[in-house]
């Protein structure tokens, strides 16, 4: 087997074209992969600087703010989402949604869907990185090198004395083929290995990487090598197999895509927004008591808290922040709703079109796709939550607050996840 | 006309062949034989099944009926084994022009599971007269006749019992013509049965022991060699254009 498979690889060496080819692959994969660790070095800067930030802005908010209600109120708490060490491979949707906030304990859905201006799915290739590398381009290249191995040898006259001195179809075309399969793989993943090296991705993720991809790229194989059975004429066969790819790279992503955006309406995050922003304004204009008879609704507990003996007090603030938030509730819930159904329906179409699973499996593996931005959402959300029931016994029952409370403040870090 | 009576063992055994190729009959009940030792030259015009008929001996066509055994061996059913025995030259033998003389024939030789050592590859080119100093130079700067030297040596490389030619001296000047009949002389002696398919009357007329005249994929005639002399190149030349066999 070894002596075959030397044969094919000095053949394969030989051939200027087929060298210029792999080259082209590997340069591509190369800056796929470093635009990809580039991206997520500037991601974990920002999070560093945001970290460092964070921390200076910490000192002068407490050294100036001593109450709970003034504290709560100009404290910024950072959220992030650290990349996962696979990310740098699959980006996934990590441009579309946001991996970082600052939040206040303010009304919250505002904050979360503020830098929402469209829905971010609507958006179909992202960057340029190793996922949209091998799921969209590599078949292409799978094509191109595999589509004429039986046709190019007929145009060339070469076929029927190829087939009647050979021993066998498998030592003709069974490790040229593979010989050319592995040179295309190992072009593409050899820089995957050195960026996996650089982002200490785990060896287990590694291997499943490189499996998932194999596997990909031998389905094309596979279907090149069917389709090159069919037709003697080599133009013939790379025009049916590229009518092919452009049918399950665009069309049917595109048309599955159209379909979905007709038949799911996802709230925009700007109404979210907009109706909060609403109601907690309408808020300053209508009794105190109507917006604390409404808290206290979900918050029985401070029933008896609710007089207010000035015009102004933190706890009926921050009630109607609460009520801001409720308000939208049902939005953001159709929001989240929406998007994962539409997810899953693409996951659906992904079904008749490998690349888009092949992506779809990729951005998984990285968590960088709509379910870890949807998951982040919502530790911001728990997050939100405990800082909320950490401030109300101090804004509605009056405990004492001194700088030993502070110890006791939720700290996002807790509720961070992928 | 005589027919030759066969003493030798039958290598090739072509019984009556009827191919159809995009519902036109290429072949129509064509039958001839070659023995060990023999070299057969099938001889017609443009079209006349020649081709076709190699192939068919090759297994790349089916035939609708009859069948060629080889060495025994029905083709229908026997193909990988029969291909082992088998060394077939093409006309315009394209080999790789990206690869010299020798790498040409070390690729072909490790596809089929030939061992040979540089020093018999060597051997081999001398014995074709491919000048040593393009050996090491790509196919892709040799002429037509070089290129078919090469595959000529491939073919002897094999040590096949069979050689199937198909119009093994195209684009060789007259000076290899005429080695390269001496070699196929040769080796037909060492024990090959040698079929080649030519519309090169002289050629044909020079190497072979047997001529078989192919015209709309029938034999329509065969020539002998009488007594150890060649067959009558005029009495053949004028059977081939006159379309007419006595």
């Amino acid at each position: 087997m070894m002596r075959h498979l030397v044969r094919e690889w000095r053949f394969l060496l030989g051939q200027n074209n087929v060298v210029i080819l792999l080259c082209l692959c590997c340069a591509l994969s190369s800056f796929a992969i470093y635009s990809g660790h580039q991206e997520i070095v500037a991601q974990h800067f920002t999070i560093e600087r945001l970290q460092l930030a964070q921390q200076q802005d910490q000192q002068d908010i407490l050294a100036k703010h001593k109450t709970p209600g003034s504290l709560a109120y100009y404290q910024f708490h950072l959220t992030y989402q650290t990349p996962s060490h696979l990310s740098f491979a699959a980006l996934g949707d990590r441009d579309l949604y946001p991996w970082k906030h600052r939040i206040r304990m303010l009304a919250l859905e505002g904050q979360i869907y503020e830098s929402d201006v469209a829905n971010p799915e609507l958006a179909y290739i992202g960057k340029f990185d190793f996922s949209f590398l091998i799921s969209v381009l590599a078949p292409l290249f799978v094509i191109l090198m595999l589509h004429d191995i039986i046709a190019n040898e007929r145009n060339k006259g070469r076929y029927e004395l190829l087939v009647v001195t050979a021993s066998g179809s498998i030592v003709l075309w069974g490790y040229k083929t593979l010989v050319r399969f592995l040179a295309l793989s190992l072009s593409m993943l050899a820089p995957f290995y050195i960026g996996s090296a650089l982002n200490d991705v785990p060896l287990y993720d590694v291997l499943h990487v490189s499996i998932l991809v194999l596997a990909y790229l031998a389905f094309w194989a596979a279907l090149t090598l069917w389709f090159g059975r069919q037709s003697i004429f080599a133009p013939r066969i790379a025009a049916t197999l590229i009518g092919f790819w452009v049918a399950v790279t665009c069309v049917i992503p595109i048309t599955g895509n159209l379909l979905i955006e007709k038949n799911i309406e996802v709230p925009k995050g700007s109404e979210i927004l907009l109706l909060q922003r609403e109601i907690v304004n309408q808020a300053w204009d209508i009794p105190a008591e109507t917006s604390l008879t409404e808290f206290v609704k979900t918050h029985p507990e401070y029933r008896v808290y609710t007089e207010m003996s000035e015009g102004f007090h933190w706890k009926w603030y921050y009630a109607f922040q609460q009520l801001g938030d409720q308000a939208v509730a049902h939005l953001a819930f159709d929001y989240r709703n929406a998007i994962l159904t539409k997810f899953d329906l693409g996951g659906y179409i992904a079904m008749f079109a490998p690349p888009v699973l092949m992506r779809r499996q990729l951005s998984r593996m990285a968590q960088t796709d709509v379910i870890s931005a949807l998951r982040y959402e919502q530790s911001i959300r728990d997050f939100h939550q405990a800082l909320r029931l950490y401030y109300y016994p101090y804004l509605f029952e009056l405990h004492l607050f001194d700088e030993s409370t502070l110890a006791d403040m939720p700290q996002y870090s807790d509720f961070a996840r992928l | 006309m005589k027919r030759n009576t066969q003493t030798l063992p039958i290598s090739i055994d072509a019984q009556q062949l009827v191919v159809t190729l995009n519902n036109k009959k290429i072949l129509n009940n064509l039958s001839f034989q070659v023995s060990s030792g023999e070299v057969y030259a099938l001889l017609g015009g443009n079209g006349a099944g020649k081709s076709t008929a190699l192939k068919t001996l090759l297994g790349f066509h089916k035939p609708v009926s009859g069948q060629a055994v080889i060495e025994g061996l029905a083709v229908s059913t026997s193909l990988s084994a029969i291909r082992k025995k088998i060394a077939y030259l093409p006309e315009n033998a394209s080999l790789y022009p990206h690869l010299n003389a020798f790498e040409n024939i070390e690729y072909f030789l490790s596809l089929a599971a030939v061992h040979k050592t540089h020093a018999e590859i060597k051997i081999s080119l001398q014995q074709v007269n491919l000048q040593q100093d393009a050996w090491q130079k790509p196919l892709s700067k040799f002429s037509k006749g070089m290129r078919q030297k090469t595959a000529i040596a491939l073919a002897l490389l094999r040590d096949s019992p069979i050689l199937l030619l198909d119009e093994p001296t195209s684009g060789l000047d007259p000076v290899a013509i005429d080695e390269f009949n001496q070699l196929v002389m040769s080796l037909a002696k060492q024990g090959a049965a040698i079929l080649m398919v030519t519309h090169d009357v002289y050629g044909a007329c020079q190497v072979a022991q047997r001529i078989g005249l192919l015209r709309d994929g029938a034999l329509v005639g065969e020539f002998v060699a009488d007594g150890g002399h060649q067959i009558d190149t005029e009495q053949v030349h004028k059977a081939f254009t006159a379309g007419v066999i006595d």
